[in-house]
């Protein structure tokens, strides 16, 4: 019986679908076009001329990145570029949006000295990294050559890494790691994920994603034998050898170790769930999935016990009970919440005793753990405003949102474009997976395999994780919606990707190497 | 290794499902519960982003919306003249009182009359803009009565002018009164924290109440008007049936009821048109007592009293009352008894009534009979001038019989040309003047209640002010410069 592999393959026709993937690609500049287009339209009358500077610029880059696709990977996925420009664009023009409504709180934050990514929709620095992004694209598939000839000279394709698996996962723990290292790591809005290098700053959590993927891709390739076969049966469940359990241990207690050091949850959350999925992909035994999840259990429940993780305790009070927190509640340790926002008699006081914090200081008075619901409120307040179809581009009030142009920026794309709008967004993202699976599917190589799939997960995932939580489906954390969130590392990661995915749909589209003779059977040599 | 992937596809494709589901119950089924939390401040803050309409009066513009140049509020109201008008705009910010807030949905644009015209617009993204509403006031009148109301007194007074055959209200004043601009959405905070002050504000003076239709006074003689029409309506008397106009024992305390003066026609007996022209109380007293409190209530409430109605949708009057018990200050109830009786027949007693109602009370002499219902705006147009609403004249209750009216229109005429009111003679105005005791230390409420022109009546007023002295002096005067200037137009 032939792999399910064996059957796509067999059954793409080893196609160019470059004419199919040039008119997607119009599709989506025609969409970022009009979504700027419409902005100007509904703020001012005219078209702004952000539309020729912004749009146009993304739509040159584009462009370019095609032409290389065109040459460099012909017989890639023909979805995957045009997706991706189409999430870039539309995050543009959303930023773009933003800006002209928030520009001047920018300006005022940097005469205080604050740091812009913190304050305000940028619309330039977008574009900035949106140029990198791509040429990132461009030079990603440029470098990554053939897969079927790893040892041709000057060469470097996603294979090449399955070489350097334990250097790639060092790598991973330092770029998690740096964050915390004093004097070039900063905390902003409660998690410590950012590290500043001269005037920009980088999430290296972003980079980190795809340097796990590769690790898990070539640890597990290379241990999946062994644990899928050997192991003591109890029950139902197949328990794995310690030997083989160890690194997996040895993640999850890294995963909390970056959720407590770090207090990022989605990060924790998004590599965990990485891990188990890849595992479950190399070793098909489900005995690995429960183990895994059992872990998490585990772990979410001692960190919710544990006193200086109240933190954890109270994004998922907030989570299924928001109200008393807005603007300030306190959460006492009889589960009790009282609220000290600022109509309240405690806020006051506070304030008349002269506190710069008047919600925490009367809430360390109560000796309860201080929180504040608004960010989520406010961003389910745009999801209603936006309703079924939307305010319009340029006609809702998405900066009330607080981070609009981030971590909610879901939200305001729900305020303006609507449920219509959110569930189209949803669907290019899910095709973007669902084209990496595919891919996954149909690559030749085992490491290939679980490579691309576990980077079409962690995109899955990532959006499970922030859209979920902006929308109160699941506790919020911060993480960023690629392509839309404003920033270059999340950017760049996500373009990196992406290239990796074209790259390897190509090399998995192309017609199978043709065998040097074909007089017989024996004489036949096959690379793979 | 593809039937793992395949399976975590699919669970990939699960997670994408979830999140539309959610997405979908959250913007689909809870959008409109989320747009109305308490704690959504979007709710209040989307109506300064549009351009508010206009509202007009006798083609002056008295309130209008201009761009603040900041982006909350993007737009601001200004109020032409805010004293003055106060009492029938009302203020907007964000909360609304008035016509302000009576045509909130159409002057913010939101309404379904204007974004079902604009449906276009609204499918293009444009928004659909305030229409503009005309008031049927007399600005000019208006003022007029502001000025003269607030020189004639320190303490409270009000006036109002309606047409007769069609319910315009002409003017409605009050002193004291505010200015909306201090409240306006430019004012932001501050605005806020001056329209606390002035809803706070306890004692007499309290501006956010207009004394023309939102504050009651005791109606003191100007009442008699009512228990005249019952008189000749419902007793089966004539302006020229003598009554008793001789002194009264009250029949419970014992205590005498006093008239002003015990000369003239208030000296022992006198036709009804003679008593009614010199106010004498003990005959009034008398035609009370004998048709009993609930015929008086009864009667009352033919003419608009001891009900809540509404002149524009949101804006009710203050309830006029002669009312049958009251709740002392114990909480217990108190039936008006004898006593009581024979005192609410002269506006005494717990008779209270607003300047609005007392000027119905006249519109009905002056117009047959007939009350037509109270309207504070003409019509509302769009921007474009097309009319949304137009005002449709309805009668708003028979009070009294054709005949009666026509005999209490010659009663007050002649309180002006022989009874308490000759102060006015010359100034083409009748009707019936009231000094009302509002209680120990207190002024009376002064009032003149009454029509014009003499003949062929178009306008019925009421006028009360608060002072020293009598309705003919206190409030007579002030009706007689208002109704000159409403005549002019």
């Amino acid at each position: 019986m032939t792999s399910l592999g064996e059957q796509i393959r067999a059954r793409i026709p080893y196609q160019r679908r470059n004419a199919a993937s040039l008119a997607l690609l119009a599709f989506a500049m025609i969409l970022t076009l009009s979504a700027f287009a419409e902005v100007g339209l509904a703020r001012d009358g005219t078209i702004p001329s952000g539309l020729f500077v912004y749009g146009g610029g993304l739509v040159v880059l584009a462009v370019v990145a095609y032409v290389v696709q065109l040459k460099y990977a012909p017989y890639a996925d023909p979805l995957l570029l045009p997706l991706a420009v189409a999430l870039n664009g539309l995050g543009l023009a959303m930023i773009y949006r933003l800006d002209l409504d928030t520009s001047r709180d920018r300006k005022v934050a940097e005469m205080a000295g604050k740091h812009f990514l913190k304050d305000a929709a940028d619309v330039p620095g977008q574009l900035m990294w949106t140029f990198v992004g791509i040429a990132l694209f461009v030079a990603a598939i440029m470098i990554m050559r053939d897969t079927t000839r790893p040892d041709a000279p000057l060469s470097f394709t996603p294979k090449t890494a399955q070489r350097y698996t334990y250097l790639i996962g060092l790598t991973a723990i330092v770029l998690l790691l740096l964050p915390i290292v004093p004097g070039i790591g900063a905390s902003i809005n409660g998690a410590r994920v950012w590290i500043h290098i001269g005037p920009f700053s980088v999430q290296p959590g972003e980079f980190a994603k795809l340097f796990l993927v590769v690790f898990f891709a070539g640890y597990l390739v290379n241990k999946r034998q062994a644990m899928s076969l050997i192991g003591k049966k109890v029950g139902p469940l197949s328990l794995p050898r310690a030997r083989d359990l160890g690194p997996i241990l040895v993640i999850w207690f890294f995963s909390l170790g970056v959720l407590f050091m770090q207090k990022d949850l989605g990060t924790a959350l998004l590599y965990f769930g990485l891990f188990v999925s890849m595992l479950y992909i190399a070793t098909q035994r489900v005995s690995w999935v429960v183990i895994g999840l059992g872990l998490l259990a585990v772990g979410v429940f001692v960190a919710t016990q544990l006193p200086f993780m109240g933190h954890v305790n109270q994004r998922i009070d907030i989570w299924q009970n928001p109200t008393p927190y807005y603007d300030g509640g306190c959460l006492l340790d009889s589960g009790k919440v009282v609220p000290v926002n600022p109509n309240t008699d405690l806020f006051k006081a506070a304030k008349a005793a002269g506190s710069a914090f008047p919600g925490q200081s009367a809430c360390i008075k109560l000796g309860g753990e201080y929180s504040d619901s608004a960010q989520l409120l406010k961003g389910m307040f745009a999801l209603g405003e936006g309703g079924v179809l939307g305010t319009g581009l340029g006609q809702g009030q998405p900066w009330q949102t607080p981070l609009s142009f981030s971590d909610f920026i879901f939200d305001s794309m729900g305020e303006e474009l609507g449920l219509t709008g959110l569930m189209a967004l949803l669907l290019i993202y899910a095709l973007i997976v669902q084209r990496g699976m595919k891919t996954a599917v149909a690559a030749r190589d085992p490491f290939l395999k679980l490579f691309a799939g576990g980077v079409s997960f962690v995109v899955a995932l990532q959006v499970f994780v922030i859209v979920g939580g902006v929308t109160k489906l699941i506790p919020l954390t911060g993480l960023t919606t690629p392509f839309l969130s404003q920033g270059g590392s999340s950017l760049m990661a996500n373009w990196i990707l992406i290239a990796i995915l074209v790259r390897m749909s190509h090399d998995a589209r192309k017609p199978a190497p043709q065998s040097i003779q074909d007089e017989g059977m024996t004489q036949i040599v096959s690379t793979r | 290794m593809d039937k793992p992937i395949r399976r975590v596809a699919i669970f990939g494709m699960l997670l994408f499902f979830g999140l539309m589901i959610q997405v979908n119950y959250v913007q689909g089924s809870e959008a409109e519960s989320l747009r109305n939390d308490p704690n959504n401040a979007r709710q209040y803050q989307n109506v300064f982003n549009s351009p508010r309409g206009q509202i007009t009066a006798g083609g002056e513009v008295l309130a209008s919306s201009s761009l603040t140049g900041k982006d909350n509020p993007k737009y601001g109201r200004t109020y032409k003249d805010g004293l003055v008008f106060s009492p029938v705009t009302g203020y907007f910010n964000g909360g609304a009182s008035k016509v302000e807030l009576a045509y909130n949905s159409l002057l913010g644009g939101t309404d379904k009359r204007i974004t079902h015209q604009r449906w276009f617009d609204t499918f293009i993204g444009k928004k659909a803009e305030g229409a503009n509403v005309e008031l049927a006031l007399d600005p000019d009148a208006q003022r007029k009565a502001y000025q003269l109301l607030r020189n004639g007194t320190t303490r409270r007074a009000g006036a109002a002018v309606i047409d007769i055959k069609t319910g315009a209200v002409k003017v409605l004043s009050s002193s004291s009164s505010f200015d909306p601009n201090l409240v306006a959405p430019q004012t932001g905070e501050k605005g806020v924290k001056v329209l606390e002050q002035l809803d706070g504000q306890r004692g007499v003076i309290q501006p956010l109440i207009d004394n023309g239709m939102s504050q009651t006074f005791p109606p003191g003689s100007s009442f008699k008007a009512v228990v005249a029409a019952m008189a000749l309506d419902e007793l089966g008397m004539s302006s020229s049936s003598t009554v008793n106009t001789g002194p009264l024992i009250l029949p419970e305390s014992g205590n005498p009821l006093p008239n002003s003066h015990d000369g003239g026609s208030c000296a022992g007996s006198a036709p009804l048109l003679g008593a009614f022209a010199e106010s004498c109380n003990t005959s009034f007293a008398r035609i009370a007592l004998d048709a009993g409190i609930q015929k008086l209530h009864d009667e009352s409430s033919k003419f608009g009293f001891n009900r809540h109605w509404s002149i524009e949708p949101l804006v009710k009057p203050a309830e006029s009352d002669v009312p049958l018990s009251y709740v002392d200050a114990n909480g217990n109830k108190v039936t008006t008894g004898r006593d009581g009786t024979a005192r609410s027949g002269i506006g005494q007693e717990n008779v209270r009534a607003t300047p609005l109602q007392m000027a119905m009370v006249a519109a009905a002499v002056a117009n047959d009979g007939k009350i037509m219902q109270p309207y504070l705006v003409q019509k509302v147009t769009t921007k474009d001038q097309k009319t949304l609403y137009e005002v449709d004249p309805k009668v708003f209750s028979e009070a009294m019989k054709s005949g009666s009216a026509s005999q209490l229109r010659d009663m007050m005429r002649a309180v002006v040309n022989e009874g308490t009111a000759k102060n006015l003679i010359g100034q083409n105005i009748a009707g019936k003047t009231g000094t009302a005791e509002q209680g120990a230390g207190l002024p009376n409420a002064r009032w003149f209640v009454g029509f014009s022109p003499i003949q062929n009546p178009r306008y019925a007023f009421a006028v009360v002010t608060e002072g020293s002295g009598d309705g003919a002096s206190g409030a007579g005067p002030i009706a007689a410069s208002i109704m000159a200037q409403v005549r002019r137009k």
